[in-house]
């Protein structure tokens, strides 16, 4: 074993020394260093995004109840080393000597937000800036309450049986931007007061907040330790769930980012295979010679194994920090643009690559490896005897299984992995048959075909195999680059529509019917976009097809929630822009019915398990209150539109007491106004969303650029590939334009056959990329990305980029080739 | 000097080497007149390959020059030459570098088409006739033996007509039956069609039949004096 060592090593240094490892050793170090990069960029990014989505809930984690956590809860925390704040929110009346109004108060201790800032201002609508919060016997308070109560700075408010002095303006909780149904307006105390309230005894109402922050190693552990003694009426919350707006965005840039570390690895995987095959088609002779000088076959085998071996390990290892380096000096250029603390990578994505490079390089390297233990040691004489072929299917799909695995591992998202794989390989079968086919019948018009035609392409047809081979491997690396290109347009549309300039930045509440048609006039003057007045009736899923609703839902999913607290019911007799039909029919096509419809959100249908045609009791007003779900519909929970779970026919709720809602964009510099509406309706609740929306934008951004680099990132992968990739089919062109050469052929035919070659090599791949990324493409939309797949018709032009990348990356890498002496024919006999 | 077809004078071949300058090559000149044959023998690393890669033009020499069909080759670039063998220089290699890519006819036209000629196909396999593969045109050398892949190198060789024709241990791949068959077949084509012959062996009897035989060693010229056949005749 030893005495193979040495021989591995010193063949590994004899054969570098010739040059003849470069081409593995390149595909390797480009494989590695790509999928590396791609990883580390994606892993910080993301990391850094969910710190900015962290600051939606003041925390990375928060395990929330209506009573207190256990101290085991909260010791479990601390022992795992994460920071801790504490937070309690209820209901209050805030009394002065003259006046009394109901506010939501959160007490909270002084380590509190552990993501984001408090803002606040000195007084009323004064500018704001970023504080630590109140200390105790002080409170702030939202500028409303100065209103609504006359209040002052310096002036005291009794919160309970407790006096506190109100010291600023509260104008930005980072946990509560979100929240546009909290009606009443904020008081901040120290939690410390808390018990001299008085307030909280046992069976109020009242919210329990345990924050926490830490990194995420410690986290996930943590979620884990409260999972077993979790309270029926305890939740935990994490940055990636906190808010529907930035979850949805922030899920897809995760899995967008996910997906393309998916794409880099599926290169290397093509680069590897690609040379790993030459690497043992060039040691045929020399392992038939070893043969013949008495090495048996085993350990012929586990000479080049151990070659590869050393040779993989090395080039893993390069590449893995020569990509580490590459993402940092990436974060570098970008850190203007980012502005921001981007935690570390760790070293996972450096694991994962250079575990990549490895399980890619046995995989592919195996079949061609074996093969050099069945060389016949007769080949030294009889150059003709090739190896008895391996029975490639098993191992290539041992190859593919090891990397889907590694795949999956990265990306924790066997949806992606199965379709990006499973789609790939679909796509590699139909097609790589009928390219063979194709290939086959192309062969026969060949014969009447211009001479550097029937030059360049008489290598692809004679052996349509290799050549289906090629371009399947080229295709796939087209296909790569194509999809991350493809949907970075489609995400970085999503998100422009998502927040259009104008998107609305107020939600009004409570609107009372009688000042409905006044107050939709004053802000039709105001705005130009502004949603309808919704009616809004609260009620409460009570009974589902005469079954109490309670005894049906599962705990901790959203019908769980749904059903704990009021809904905002309405009716409405058109269907709400961003909203759309999924099931059943709108009204109109309704018809008579003994019962009233009811139009149910589909996400919330789906986790209560409802139908078309179910009977829905609600509890409203202290009335019961029957309706048949009577269609599903999907919401665009993205927009900042008024959005209900469930939308009566008209008629049939008007009885009931109901206020409006709506939203609408206030166009800037027109603040005045807007405290005249506040002033001309004083029961109306405006809410500032403004605030949400800069962050949303902010983020959006952020995304958007990551979606940018990593699309570069991938093509330039793609590129490097693809020229690992041609230069390991380099040899048979060598020769062949040497002995063309010989034979009185000038550089331009060469030239010119070798354009016909590689262009139509280049034409096939990318037809089969095109037809390929449709196919991974409407997988992936449907089942990872939550898109709306259309075809997309570029990618008919994926033939024509696929003929000029390959095309000129080819003349470029087969320059050797044209240039080769001719001299070389004479050699080689 | 008219008849002169191919002349070298003072070749010399000079490459880098670890250990200095190795000089592979010295001071050699030659003269072929119009359907002469030539040998080039000797040991292995004499030189003898260098010679004629030099003398077809596939190679420069480091001093010295060579004149083939009146052209002086160190003065044209790898293009030019390339013109100058496709007019007037034919290759018989060792392992007879046939294109796998390409049939039996496909690779006797190859040399007509790099000519232009509009009867490549009628004259490729009038040739293939001639050597005894009229019924394996479309066969592809892999599905050849390695004699048959000779003839074929033999058709392709002969196929421009060249002025000259190398031949580099044409029969060396081969056993002696199916050797002794092509040389036949070489020197038959040779004599019908005039052409002139420079041929690399280490086949002694192959080289006397040649009218000269030039015999190197370590690079140098030891030994020229006519072969059986120029004293035949």
């Amino acid at each position: 074993m030893t005495r193979l060592l040495v021989l591995a090593l010193r063949q590994l240094l004899r054969d570098a020394r010739a040059g003849e490892l470069r081409v593995l050793f390149f595909a390797l170090l480009v494989a590695v260093a790509a999928s590396t990069a791609i990883g580390y960029f994606s892993a910080r990014l993301n990391g850094a995004m969910l710190l900015r989505a962290s600051e939606f809930l003041g925390a990375d984690m928060v395990l929330s109840g209506s009573a207190p956590a256990a101290p085991e809860q909260v010791e479990a925390g601390q022992r795992l080393g994460l920071e801790h704040a504490q937070v309690v929110e209820f209901s209050s009346v805030i009394a002065t000597d003259e006046a009394l109004q109901l506010a939501s108060v959160k007490a909270a201790d002084s380590t509190y937000p552990l993501r984001g800032s408090l803002r606040s201002a000195p007084r009323p609508y004064q500018a704001e800036e970023a504080t630590p919060g109140p200390g105790p016997g002080e409170a702030w308070a939202e500028a409303r309450l100065f209103a609504a109560l006359d209040l002052a700075i310096g002036d005291s408010i009794e919160v309970g049986s407790k006096a506190l002095r109100l010291t600023r303006v509260l104008t930005y909780e980072p946990d509560r931007v979100g929240d546009f149904y909290s009606l009443t307006p904020r008081v901040l105390m120290h939690l410390d007061d808390l018990a001299a309230t008085d307030i909280v005894q046992p069976g109020s109402r009242v919210r329990y907040r345990e924050l926490w922050r830490g990194d995420g190693e410690a986290l996930a552990a943590y979620q884990q330790a409260l999972k077993a003694g979790l309270q029926a009426h305890q939740r935990i919350e994490t940055a990636s769930d906190s808010n529907r707006q930035i979850g949805g965005a922030l899920g897809r840039a995760e899995r967008y980012l996910n997906l393309a570390s998916l794409a880099a690895i599926l290169l290397s995987g093509v680069a590897v295979a690609l040379s790993a095959a030459r690497f043992a088609a060039r040691r045929f002779d020399a392992s038939a010679l070893l043969r013949c000088l008495g090495l048996s076959r085993r350990d012929t085998l586990l000479l080049y194994a151990l070659q590869l071996g050393m040779l993989g390990l090395l080039a893993s290892l390069t590449g893995a920090l020569l990509g580490w380096g590459a993402q940092h000096g990436l974060f570098f250029l970008l850190r203007d643009l980012l502005a921001q603390e981007i935690p570390p990578g760790g070293l996972w994505p450096a694991a994962a690559g250079i575990a990549t490079g490895l399980v890619a390089l046995t995989g592919f390297a195996l079949p061609p490896l074996a093969a050099l233990g069945r060389v016949p040691p007769l080949r030294v004489l009889r150059r003709d005897l090739l190896p008895v072929p391996p029975s490639a299917w098993l191992v290539y799909g041992t190859a593919i299984l090891a990397l889907g695995l590694i795949m999956w591992r990265l990306s924790l998202d066997l949806k992606i992995t199965l379709a990006l794989l499973g789609g790939g390989l679909l796509a590699t079968l139909l097609l790589g048959g009928s390219l063979l086919l194709g290939l086959k019948a192309a062969r026969r018009l060949l014969a009447g075909a211009a001479l550097s035609w029937r030059l360049g392409l008489g290598q692809l047809l004679r052996h349509p195999l290799a050549a289906a081979g090629q371009a399947l491997a080229f295709g796939l690396i087209l296909l790569a680059m194509a999809l991350i290109a493809l949907l970075r347009g489609e995400l970085l549309d999503t998100w422009q529509d998502q927040l259009p300039d104008d998107a609305p930045n107020h939600f009004v509440l409570n609107v009372l019917p009688a000042e409905k048609d006044a107050f939709a006039e004053r802000i039709g003057a105001l705005s130009d976009h502004a949603a309808p007045l919704y009616p809004v009736v609260p009620g409460r899923l009570v009974a589902i097809n005469d079954e109490p609703v309670r005894q049906l839902v599962s705990k901790d999913s959203q019908g769980e929630r749904a059903i704990r607290r009021d809904l905002s019911l309405t009716w409405s007799a058109e269907l709400p822009k961003d909203n759309r039909l999924i099931e059943g029919q709108w009204w109109d096509a309704r018809g008579q019915a003994e019962l009233p419809g009811v139009s149910v959100e589909a996400e919330l249908a789906e986790s209560l398990q409802l139908k078309l045609g179910d009977r829905l009791s609600f509890s409203v007003g202290g009335l019961e209150r029957d309706a048949v779900v009577s269609s599903l519909r999907e919401v665009n929970w993205d927009s900042f539109q008024p959005n209900f779970y469930m939308i009566f026919e008209p008629d049939t709720l008007q009885d009931m007491p109901a206020t409006y809602m709506t939203s609408f964009h206030l166009p800037p510099g027109k603040e005045r106004e807007l405290v005249e509406l506040a002033r001309a309706f004083p029961s109306v609740t405006l809410l500032q969303v403004e605030a949400l929306l800069a962050q949303l934008r902010s983020i959006l951004a952020q995304v958007s650029l990551a979606v940018e680099y990593v699309l570069l990132f991938v093509l330039a992968a793609g590129l490097a590939v693809l020229f690992a990739g041609l230069q390991a089919t380099l040899d048979e062109r060598i020769r062949q334009g040497a002995l063309l050469r010989a034979l009185g052929a000038e550089r331009r035919l060469l030239l010119k056959a070798r354009r016909a070659e590689f262009g139509l090599l280049g034409a096939a791949s990318g037809l089969l990329a095109a037809i390929g990324c449709e196919l991974v493409s409407a997988l992936l939309y449907h089942y990872a990305f939550d898109l709306r797949w259309q075809p997309h018709p570029w990618l008919l032009a994926l033939p024509i980029i696929g003929a000029l990348l390959v095309g000129s990356a080819g003349i470029l890498g087969t320059r050797r080739a044209l240039n080769a002496s001719p001299l070389a024919v004479l050699r080689d006999s | 000097m008219n008849a002169s077809i191919l002349n070298a004078r003072h070749l010399s071949k000079v490459v880098p080497s670890a250990e200095g300058e190795l000089s592979i090559l010295a001071d050699l000149s030659l003269q072929l007149n119009k359907g002469d044959s030539l040998a080039i023998v000797g040991t292995s690393g004499s030189g003898k390959s260098t010679l004629l890669g030099l003398l077809a033009g596939l190679d420069l020499p480091s001093s010295g020059d060579v004149h083939l069909a009146g052209h002086a080759l160190a003065e044209l670039d790898e293009d030019q030459r390339a013109r100058v063998r496709a007019e007037h220089v034919g290759f018989v290699f060792q392992s007879f570098q046939l294109l796998d890519s390409l049939n039996a006819l496909e690779n006797v036209m190859l040399p007509l088409e790099l000519e232009g000629r509009r009867d490549a196909q009628a004259r490729a396999t009038e040739l293939l006739e001639r050597v005894g593969l009229g019924a394996r045109l479309h066969h592809h050398p892999r599905q050849l033996s390695g004699g048959e892949q000779q003839r074929v190198a033999l058709a392709r060789a002969f196929a421009a007509e060249p002025d000259v024709l190398f031949a580099d241990e044409p029969t060396g791949n081969l056993d002696s039956h199916t050797g002794a068959h092509i040389t036949e077949l070489l020197f038959e084509l040779n004599r019908e069609r005039g052409t002139t012959l420079v041929l690399v062996t280490h086949d002694e009897r192959l080289a006397q039949r040649c009218h000269r035989v030039l015999r190197l060693e370590g690079g140098r010229q030891v030994d020229t004096r006519p072969g059986e056949r120029a004293v035949r005749q």
